[in-house]
């Protein structure tokens, strides 16, 4: 039986994973906090990407494959952190998988990477440049690391790499960004003026996704995308909320200020996710696979909504 | 509470509509009726992928339909050589504001058989304004890049391009009934899409409110792309760009087919757009001959 190595094991979208794979693989993984009650069979080991101890990890279980979510994607542990776990964890990681035998490598990169503008086209493909540091630059961490892992698919063609990048998840189980902010019912503030379109997937349909890819071995870079798109304020009142415009002015200032002080962990670049529509074709993944959503947007804003 | 709000708004509704004429309400029934027969693949909540939403569609098009038929009088000749699926409209730009596009949208789903939505391809910061990007997303519009008109015409759905641009929407009287420079790309988009091009001349647009300079660089200076000098603006402030009440007649040329390599030098590209070109120039000189006069 095949081994895969999940970093980044022990939160939502970690363990919905595991559930998925240990049908037919034998699963391990690694985070920096504790995954009490986790399946037996699954080897949990709490390391650092960016510490020796990490390496040990992949010399010692010997992994087929290595699914790599283990990021930082809030902004509670300081910029730098953030910045340096991310990117140098990922750095160490592909060297691992180079020098240790791994035959496959998955990375959960997300659809934030193309950043928000007003020029973005509909349904954009996974040749529009990755421009999200020019109006968020507090994000430009993943978009290194989403680099870093399409130059390793050239650097090491025998490995068989994939990166993946998912529209909004939500669900019961996983913390993401369109999921804390749908959250903060029943009053969510929006952008006065601004109603863009928004794709969302449901966490499991990412784990399909994920298994999909390691089962049918892809190499490449494809957009993952769910059931569909509907207006942000469309999705606010379907998770039970009521959307709060405030004039986009105030709203900067408002985010600034709450960022500098630690009382919010958004940065104000993200306002232009909640003006902009970032919609993606995710015609490669389904032609490379034949994957299909299995839950819609009613269900998936009824996992926000409980 | 809300419910007792509701009831007020819907009370509301029935006093305006009590006091509506029955002209504008047989328009808005005609609009739905229309806007009914047009297929759309629209999702649990009634949006289609892009922000078109038909209900809000529909509230938009009353006023552009009222314009269309009681103020331009708009008359069309030939709507029938539109063929069916994927297809180019190119149009002549006159006029100060595009009223040109907002009619023949209105031409595309009152007079067309079957009606059809026509997708504006918008300018680049409509996106950036405030509640009309909004507007603009639920009917239809989307921002004009060459990914998007692709789409739609992969799609099968009728685009509308004005290859003037701000250089014809701007132009002077003298100028009148005279094509300015094409811009290239729409056809570039024709031959990778393989899509039909139909001319459209657009007779009337080009007096509706008489441009005697434009004043690019003070325009450039304020952020904008043209700062025109009409006989009612700057003078009358805003009213001084609305439009004079002359007749809009449409001619719809027969579908051009061109074949080629879409990245072909500009000079190939150039003779091709010619084409387009003067077909329009000789609609023009049709419908002018034909007109009894400006206003009817």
């Amino acid at each position: 039986m095949e081994k895969v190595l999940i970093t980044g094991i022990a939160g939502g979208q970690g363990r919905l994973l595991t559930r998925r794979l240990l049908e037919n693989y034998e699963v391990c993984g690694v985070d920096v906090v504790q995954w009490k009650g986790h399946p037996r069979g699954v080897e949990i080991h709490k390391v650092d990407l960016r510490k020796k101890a990490f390496e040990d990890v992949v010399r010692r279980e010997q992994p087929t494959a290595i699914v790599h979510m283990g990021f930082i994607r809030g902004f509670d542990q300081g910029e730098e952190t953030r910045h340096d776990v991310n990117v140098r964890g990922t750095k160490q990681l592909l060297d691992h998988c180079a020098n240790h035998g791994v035959q496959q490598l998955v990375v959960v990169s997300s659809s934030y990477v193309y950043g928000a503008f007003p020029e973005n086209p509909y349904h954009m493909d996974e040749d529009c440049p990755l421009s999200a540091s020019r109006s968020y630059p507090e994000i430009r961490d993943l978009v290194e690391v989403d680099t870093l892992c399409s130059a390793f698919i050239w650097k090491y063609p025998h490995i068989r790499t994939a990166v993946l990048r998912p529209v909004n998840v939500l669900g019961r189980y996983v913390h993401s960004m369109a999921g804390r902010y749908l959250r903060q019912r029943p009053r969510v503030p929006s952008v006065m003026g601004f109603n863009p379109m928004m794709q969302f997937i449901h966490e499991e349909d990412v784990s399909e996704a994920i298994a999909q890819t390691l089962e049918r071995g892809l190499q490449g870079v494809f957009n993952v995308v769910g059931a569909g798109e509907v207006p942000l304020h469309t999705a606010i009142v379907e998770t039970g909320g009521t959307a709060l415009p405030v004039p986009e002015p105030l709203l900067r200032r408002g985010f600034d200020f709450m960022f500098r002080w630690g009382i919010s962990s958004n940065p104000s670049g993200m306002l232009d996710y909640l003006k902009y529509p970032v919609t993606l074709s995710g015609r490669r993944f389904v032609d490379a696979t034949r994957f299909r959503c299995l839950f819609g947007l009613p269900e998936m804003f009824d996992s926000v909504r409980q | 509470m809300a419910r007792e709000q509701g009831g007020a708004m819907a009370a509301l509704r029935d006093l305006v509509g009590a006091f509506t004429p029955l002209a504008v309400r047989k328009l808005q029934t005609e609009i739905d009726d229309r806007l009914a027969k047009i297929p759309t693949h629209l999702n649990e909540y009634g949006y289609d992928a892009y922000g078109f939403h038909p209900d809000a569609a529909k509230r938009s098009l009353l006023p552009t339909a009222l314009l269309y038929r009681y103020y331009f009088r708009a008359e069309v000749n030939d709507i029938e050589r539109v063929p069916e699926g994927r297809v180019m409209l190119i149009c002549n730009h006159a006029g100060q504001l595009p009223f040109d596009g907002a009619m023949l949208g209105t031409a595309m789903v009152l007079d067309a058989e079957p009606p059809r939505i026509c997708r504006p391809m918008g300018e680049y910061w409509i996106p950036r304004i405030p509640w009309f990007n909004v507007f603009a997303a639920r009917s239809g519009t989307m921002v004009g890049t060459p990914e998007n008109c692709i789409t739609m015409l992969d799609d099968g759905e009728a685009v509308m391009v004005f290859p003037e641009g701000v250089r014809g929407m701007n132009k002077l009287y003298s100028q009148r009934y005279k094509l300015q420079r094409f811009g290239l790309g729409f056809l570039r988009l024709a031959l990778e899409t393989d899509t039909p091009i139909v001319p459209v001349a657009l007779v009337g647009s080009e007096e509706q409110n008489p441009g005697l300079a434009n004043l690019e660089g003070v325009g450039r200076m304020l952020g904008i792309p043209a700062l025109p000098i009409t006989a009612g603006f700057p003078l009358l402030g805003p009213l001084g760009m609305l439009p004079l009440p002359v007749k809009y007649r449409f001619y719809f040329g027969e579908p051009l087919h061109f074949e080629g390599d879409p990245n072909d030098e500009d000079a190939v590209i150039q003779k091709k757009v010619d084409v387009v070109k003067s077909s329009i120039t000789r609609m023009f000189e049709r419908g002018l001959a034909e007109r009894p006069g400006i206003f009817r």
